[in-house]
């Protein structure tokens, strides 16, 4: 399976590269991989075992797919510009230069057939950090305006309006307000609110603007477990989008300068804690990405909201009756959730509380496959068909489990979850966490 | 430097080469940035690390290892053949005669080991996907260190075939830092790595199943 549009931007790009374009990406390659990626890409054994662990190598037998394949590329390069007999004897080592048809491989298989999981790394003989080294090899293929348009359009919007869906402000705000007034229905308590631009509440919350736009009963649910646990939070009116694309683009300044709008926004309104909505990308990068990217150590705590909704359950802040969901009910991980983000048992807990019969997937936790939507993909539209193929191995783990419903922490899982639910005729829902806990919310008496 | 022929001085200036070699790479490594970690830890990097070289390498700690398992076992039982010739090497180059009731069980490890070696060149040269990411240089690896088994068997048996092992024992440390041999140091900087970033995550070693967050 090959990208269909021959003839675009990128094409356009890839046929005017200059040798000036090549040593910019190989100074923004060399930036980027540090002395992790150094020493990672002397480490490689070719061993080829992490094949098998990948969701794309699994699904099809094109050669490009295996890991091993994509940090071949990757080495070729280090090794001909960074090693001596690279240098010398290039094809000893297997060393190449970054030409156009290197370049043009570079792009079709490091940002077409990767979704940035981590479970080759995790897998990998060595312990190779191979998301690292991929996302070194965007950078250098950003920096010379090689990234598929798409994912560029993504970033360039939340850059330049403050969001990844460019929502205008005033509809951001006639949405919350709206959210309000149905809170307030919903609870019967007139004083319930969906504070914007609150000054001094404990937390900022975060949300994927996704959910404004498309899925506003899903904020609506987080307003109604915060006004249960009587939490003090607010939304703000500037700065709320917990997504960042230049994760998956390797951008470094850009993807900073997003992360920073938030922190500047935790310490304009003066909250204790920055609150991640669910979204796995947004948590791996404003989590553990974002201070590296700004070196900066952060003054406040930034948490999942999942790790906050557990923290209620075990306090009593929250009362759930988990017979509002008597049907089985499964969880997708997150990959930069879970694997390469660390919060794996707070959503569990969660799901126990909530739910009657919570079933694991097989793997699961850590060792989850992805679904296939991270690392770009769902904005990559150029590779859906590949990401829908790779996503098989997530719909026959969901198939399995025989759960009439999907819980997963993450919006771009869940629109590649809906995705593959069609295109497997899975028959199941797919909600987020807080949906769930929401639905299963025992409201204080008023 | 009595006792010192040629041959085991070329062998020290070989192995000497080779660790400072080895050195200036990992400066070289290091020169490609190294920053300071700002973001606040969610576990422990050093438990990452313990678990890295511990339960991370077992099959059971690595689905890669679990779907290979003869790959795997081969591979650890080749390396741990390695590292007994390079055991041996040292008596070798020290004079010291090893007791003979040691030759057979050597033998058998280096045979072993050697003959893992070719299994997994064989591997190499047939699967296609191992072809795809294969260049000289990992075969010429293999064909190295599995010469270097070959003469640490003719060395236990054959009186004078101590010099086909110095030799090949030269040739290897000329060769570790230049070609992909130079794993055997950078393995152990890269999983260094893997811990610390899987441990302070939080993430490795795996938390008791159903345990609070």
């Amino acid at each position: 399976m090959t990208a269909e549009p021959t003839k675009d931007i990128l094409e356009e790009r890839l046929g005017r590269l200059t040798p000036a374009d090549i040593r910019k990406a190989v100074e923004t390659f060399r930036a980027a991989l540090g002395h992790q990626g150094a020493a990672d890409l002397n480490a490689c054994v070719h061993c080829g075992l992490c094949a098998d662990t990948c969701h794309y190598a699994l699904t099809s037998d094109e050669p490009e797919n295996p890991p091993a394949y994509k940090v071949n590329l990757v080495m070729a390069v280090f090794k001909r510009y960074f090693t001596r007999l690279g240098r010398t004897v290039p094809g000893w080592v297997g060393a190449r230069e970054l030409d156009e048809t290197l370049t043009r491989e570079w792009v079709d298989v490091l940002f077409g057939r990767c979704s940035l999981c981590g479970r080759c790394n995790l897998n990998c003989s060595v312990g190779l950090n191979i998301t690292a080294l991929i996302t070194a090899a965007r950078a250098a293929l950003t920096a010379i305006g090689l990234i598929p348009p798409e994912l560029q359009s993504t970033i360039t919007t939340a850059y330049t309006t403050g969001n990844n869906m460019g929502i205008a402000q005033n509809d951001w705000v006639e949405t919350v307000q709206w959210l309000e007034e149905e809170l307030q229905a919903e609870t019967g308590d007139p004083t319930a609110r969906m504070p914007l631009d609150l000054h001094g509440a404990r937390m900022l919350y975060t949300v994927n603007p996704r959910e404004p736009k498309f899925f506003p009963l899903s904020l609506l649910a987080a307003g109604k477990v915060f006004y249960a646990a009587g939490e003090s939070w607010t939304l703000a009116t500037d700065y709320y989008d917990v997504t960042n694309y230049g994760l998956y683009s390797g951008e470094a300044p850009v993807a900073g300068e997003l992360s920073d709008r938030l922190v500047r926004t935790v310490e304009r309104l003066g909250c204790q804690e920055l609150i991640l909505g669910e979204c796995g990308h947004g948590f791996n990068a404003n989590r553990w990405a974002a201070p590296e990217w700004l070196s900066k150590r952060y003054p406040f705590r930034v948490r999942s909201v999942l790790e906050l909704l557990a923290e209620y359950i075990r306090d009593g802040r929250i009362t759930l009756d988990p017979s509002k969901h008597t049907e089985p009910v499964t969880l997708h991980d997150p990959c930069n959730l879970v694997r390469l983000g660390g919060v794996v048992e707070a959503q569990r807990f969660v799901l126990r509380h909530a739910v009657q019969q919570f079933v694991e997937m097989t793997p699961n936790r850590e060792k989850n496959f992805c679904c296939g939507g991270g690392g770009g993909q769902l904005a990559m539209t150029r590779y859906a068909q590949r990401r829908l193929q790779a996503g098989r191995i997530k719909a026959d783990q969901i198939g399995a489990t025989a759960a009439k419903v999907v819980a997963t922490p993450c919006h771009n899982c869940m629109d590649q979850l809906s995705e593959l639910n069609k295109e497997y005729k899975l028959g199941v829902a797919i909600k987020t966490v807080c949906e769930l806990v929401a639905e299963a919310l025992v409201l204080p008496a008023q | 430097m009595a006792g010192l022929d040629p041959l085991r001085l070329a062998v020290l200036a070989a192995a000497a080469w080779c660790l400072a070699a080895l050195v200036f790479q990992t400066v070289r490594a290091y020169r490609f940035g190294r920053h300071e970690i700002h973001s606040a830890a969610a576990g422990v990097s050093l438990k990452g690390i313990a678990y890295a070289f511990g339960p991370g390498m077992m099959p059971w700690g690595k689905e890669s290892a679990a779907r290979h398992l003869p790959t795997y076992l081969t591979g650890i039982g080749y390396h741990g053949a390695v590292f007994a010739a390079l055991g041996y090497l040292v008596t070798v180059m020290s004079r010291v005669a090893l007791p003979a009731e040691w030759r057979i069980p050597l033998t058998a490890v280096f045979a072993a080991g050697a003959a893992g070696g070719i299994g997994l060149l064989v591997k190499r040269a047939v699967k296609p996907v191992l072809r795809s990411i294969s260049c000289p240089d990992d075969f010429a690896a293999n064909v190295l260190v599995d010469l270097l088994l070959a003469a640490a068997i003719a060395s236990l048996w054959i009186p004078g075939a101590d010099t086909v092992l110095l030799a090949t024992a030269a040739l290897l440390f000329l060769y570790i830092p230049l070609g992909k041999i130079r794993h055997c140091f950078f393995f152990f900087y890269s999983r260094i790595l893997f811990g610390i970033f899987f441990g302070r995550r939080g993430v490795l070693p795996p938390r008791p199943r159903e345990s609070q967050p």
